[in-house]
């Protein structure tokens, strides 16, 4: 790698009108190694959700960067997240996406660990004939330095030296409330785990799900099957909450989408859309309108789609989608997806969410797959090089105003910035709020 | 039903065979539109996903499925798509090869003929130079109509469920 300094990899001059990125994000295999070590491995990520552990000695796995961890729900009802690495060899502890264990054993010589993370018995250990070293060291699992969660998101950090959760989600926590607001049980993810992988950079899984521009270029193929539906060809189709919006369509007028920043790298962009009967969230509408109030409920049903960076995205426009980022090599990304739900919606709501989740989110369904390979495109198209200058987070710069507007107003949320317009408009500056983050992080290792 | 309908509609391991053995030459011929004839108008196509390492999802209304759509027409819109030459991913369809094997007959379920088997398919992908296979095992439901066995229920159960880029229904 050369010996690139931060402002070679983001040429940021606001007062200039210039945002533009590197290459070499995308395309520097040893720029992604410092990337794992000092975005992912030194800040907070997200790691799952509470309902994945919901009872006592529940557990799941997941990675922070490179690094495997177990999140397991203790006797005492408390969840933890520690290091899923034995102490005695470094085996992995558990091996399987979840479940739940009161004593997770070792595979390798049965040191066994309570759900706590507490080391219950270290084998063979009286005859062992230990020195005072090995006495005097703890054999427990190693907690991450920090964890914590928000209304059933579970977030942690390897590094303790890291804002605390509330400031490190800052503003971005509105966006939560509206998803997490929707049932007073919570939220919970629809059994079936879906993963994907694509040979490409996990910014561009970041930057797409911000990304109005694509629409209409990369899914014309879905539209057309829209077209078809909408025009009664399939009569057995799923009713679509994308058909009946405008925010995508690009022929508009006015207001009807823009998107936010908010500190630390989380963004938001939302599309506006009319609460109607073909969303899943619609048969609650009269409910959260008498609970919540007009201003709240009509958020409730826009199309918004949120990352928490680094590497977590709330998907709400066709069905909803939780989607974890989890960066392999610079050019290659796994993706674990969710059907994302609030608990004790009615069975009717949940089939429908269930079914138009599939046929737009899945990797095996009419969405996703695009996308995928249209990274892969860029990705193939930027093997090897550090230059020119990307040109794709230049859109809307004159259209940013610092702070809120009206509509964030609405929920008493004030982001850092804000863009409104026509659909046209298709934000790109709010890309920036990623690479600020990036920045910051990266500041630690690269001058 | 009567007894002259029981009796043509005994599905033989042969019938069996030549159907799906059809069904995995369309596809890897790219003839898309034999390969919707072969399915019923109320067709079942179902591809469950993984609960956990060792279980599959099993209530489609309750669980996240790969895929899960009734009626052909559905099918027919997936065509729609993969053929439309505006889908990026597919523009270029992958070069694919349905292997099957172990085909054994599993009785009646309602009117539905069983029939069960095992795939795999490999394909290539000369957008990406990526080579890809899946394996797993089909339950196919057959139905005669008009005289003809039809495809009224085909389940996809993926072994491997890691879905590298794309995954569609040509290449399962
Ligand atoms: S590595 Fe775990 S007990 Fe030896
Ligand atoms: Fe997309």
């Amino acid at each position: 790698m050369k010996p690139y300094r931060l402002v070679d990899l983001v040429d940021d001059r606001p007062a200039e009108g210039v945002f533009r990125v590197n290459r070499a994000l995308f395309s520097d295999p040893e720029l992604f190694d410092l990337e794992m070590k000092h975005v992912f491995e030194s800040g907070w990520v997200f790691l799952g959700m509470a309902s994945q552990a919901a009872d006592l000695h529940d557990y799941f796995t997941t990675r922070i960067g490179r690094i495997p961890v177990i999140v397991a729900r203790g006797k005492d009802g408390v969840l933890r997240c520690f290091v899923n690495s034995c102490p005695h060899k470094g085996a992995r502890i558990a091996t399987q996406p979840s479940g739940n264990a009161r004593l997770f054993a070792c595979p390798y010589h049965s040191w066994t660990f309570d759900s706590s993370g507490a080391c219950k018995n270290v084998k063979w250990h009286n005859a062992g004939a230990y020195g005072q070293g090995f006495t005097e060291e703890d054999h427990d699992l190693a907690p991450i330095a920090r964890f914590g969660e928000y209304r059933g998101f579970l977030f942690g950090s390897l590094s303790a030296d890291v804002p605390s959760l509330d400031d490190h989600l800052g503003e971005a926590r509105h966006m939560l409330d509206l998803v997490a607001d929707q049932s007073d049980e919570g939220l919970e993810l629809v059994p079936g785990r879906v993963r994907f992988t694509f040979a490409a950079n996990w910014k561009m899984q970041l930057e797409n799900c911000s990304d109005q521009y694509h629409f209409t270029s990369t899914h014309p193929s879905l539209i057309k099957v829209l077209e078809r539906r909408a025009a009664g060809e399939n009569g057995a189709a799923v009713k679509s909450s994308l058909a009946g919006a405008d925010f995508w369509k690009g022929g508009d007028e006015g207001i009807v989408g823009g998107s936010y920043i908010f500190e630390h790298g989380h963004v938001v962009t939302w599309g506006r859309m009319e609460p109607n009967p073909s969303q899943a969230l619609y048969s609650s509408h009269t409910a959260l309108l008498e609970k919540f109030g007009a201003d709240r409920t009509a958020w409730m049903f826009n199309m918004r789609n949120l990352s928490l960076f680094p590497n977590a995205q709330v998907a709400v426009n066709a069905s909803t989608q939780l989607r974890v980022i989890r960066p392999i090599a610079h050019n290659l990304t796994e993706m674990e997806t969710w059907c994302l739900v609030p608990k004790g919606e009615s069975a009717e709501a949940r089939r429908l969410r269930i079914r138009q989740y599939e046929d737009f989110f899945n990797p095996t369904g009419m969405a996703i797959a695009d996308d995928n390979a249209v990274y892969e495109e860029c990705q193939t198209g930027m093997t090897g090089q550090d230059g020119p200058w990307l040109q794709g987070h230049a859109r809307g710069l004159a259209a940013t105003r610092k702070g809120g507007n009206d509509l964030s107003d609405r929920l008493g949320m004030e982001p850092v910035s804000s863009v409104a317009g026509p659909s046209q408009l298709a934000d790109e500056t709010l890309f920036q709020g990623y690479y600020h983050a990036w920045l910051d992080r990266m500041s630690e290792v690269l001058a | 039903m009567n007894d002259l309908t029981l009796e043509r509609a005994r599905l033989t391991l042969a019938d069996a065979q030549a159907l799906i053995t059809r069904e995995a030459r369309l596809l890897d011929e790219q003839d898309f539109a034999g390969w919707l004839d072969l399915y019923t108008e109320d067709a079942l196509y179902w591809m469950p996903a993984w609960r956990d390492d060792n279980s599959q999802t099993e209530d489609p209304d309750r669980e996240l499925s790969l895929i899960y759509y009734r009626g052909r027409s559905n099918l027919r819109d997936r065509v729609t798509r993969l053929t439309s030459g505006l889908s990026p991913v597919s523009r270029t369809l992958p070069r694919v090869a349905h292997i099957l094997s172990n085909v054994e007959l599993g009785g009646m379920d309602g009117d539905e003929h069983v029939v069960f088997s095992s795939f795999v398919t490999h394909a290539y992908d000369p957008r990406s130079d990526r080579l890809s296979y899946h394996f797993g095992r089909y339950r196919h439901g057959l139905r005669q109509v008009d005289g003809e066995w039809r495809i009224a229920s085909k389940i996809i159960r993926l072994a491997n469920d890691l879905v590298p880029t794309v995954l569609d229904v040509n290449a399962i």
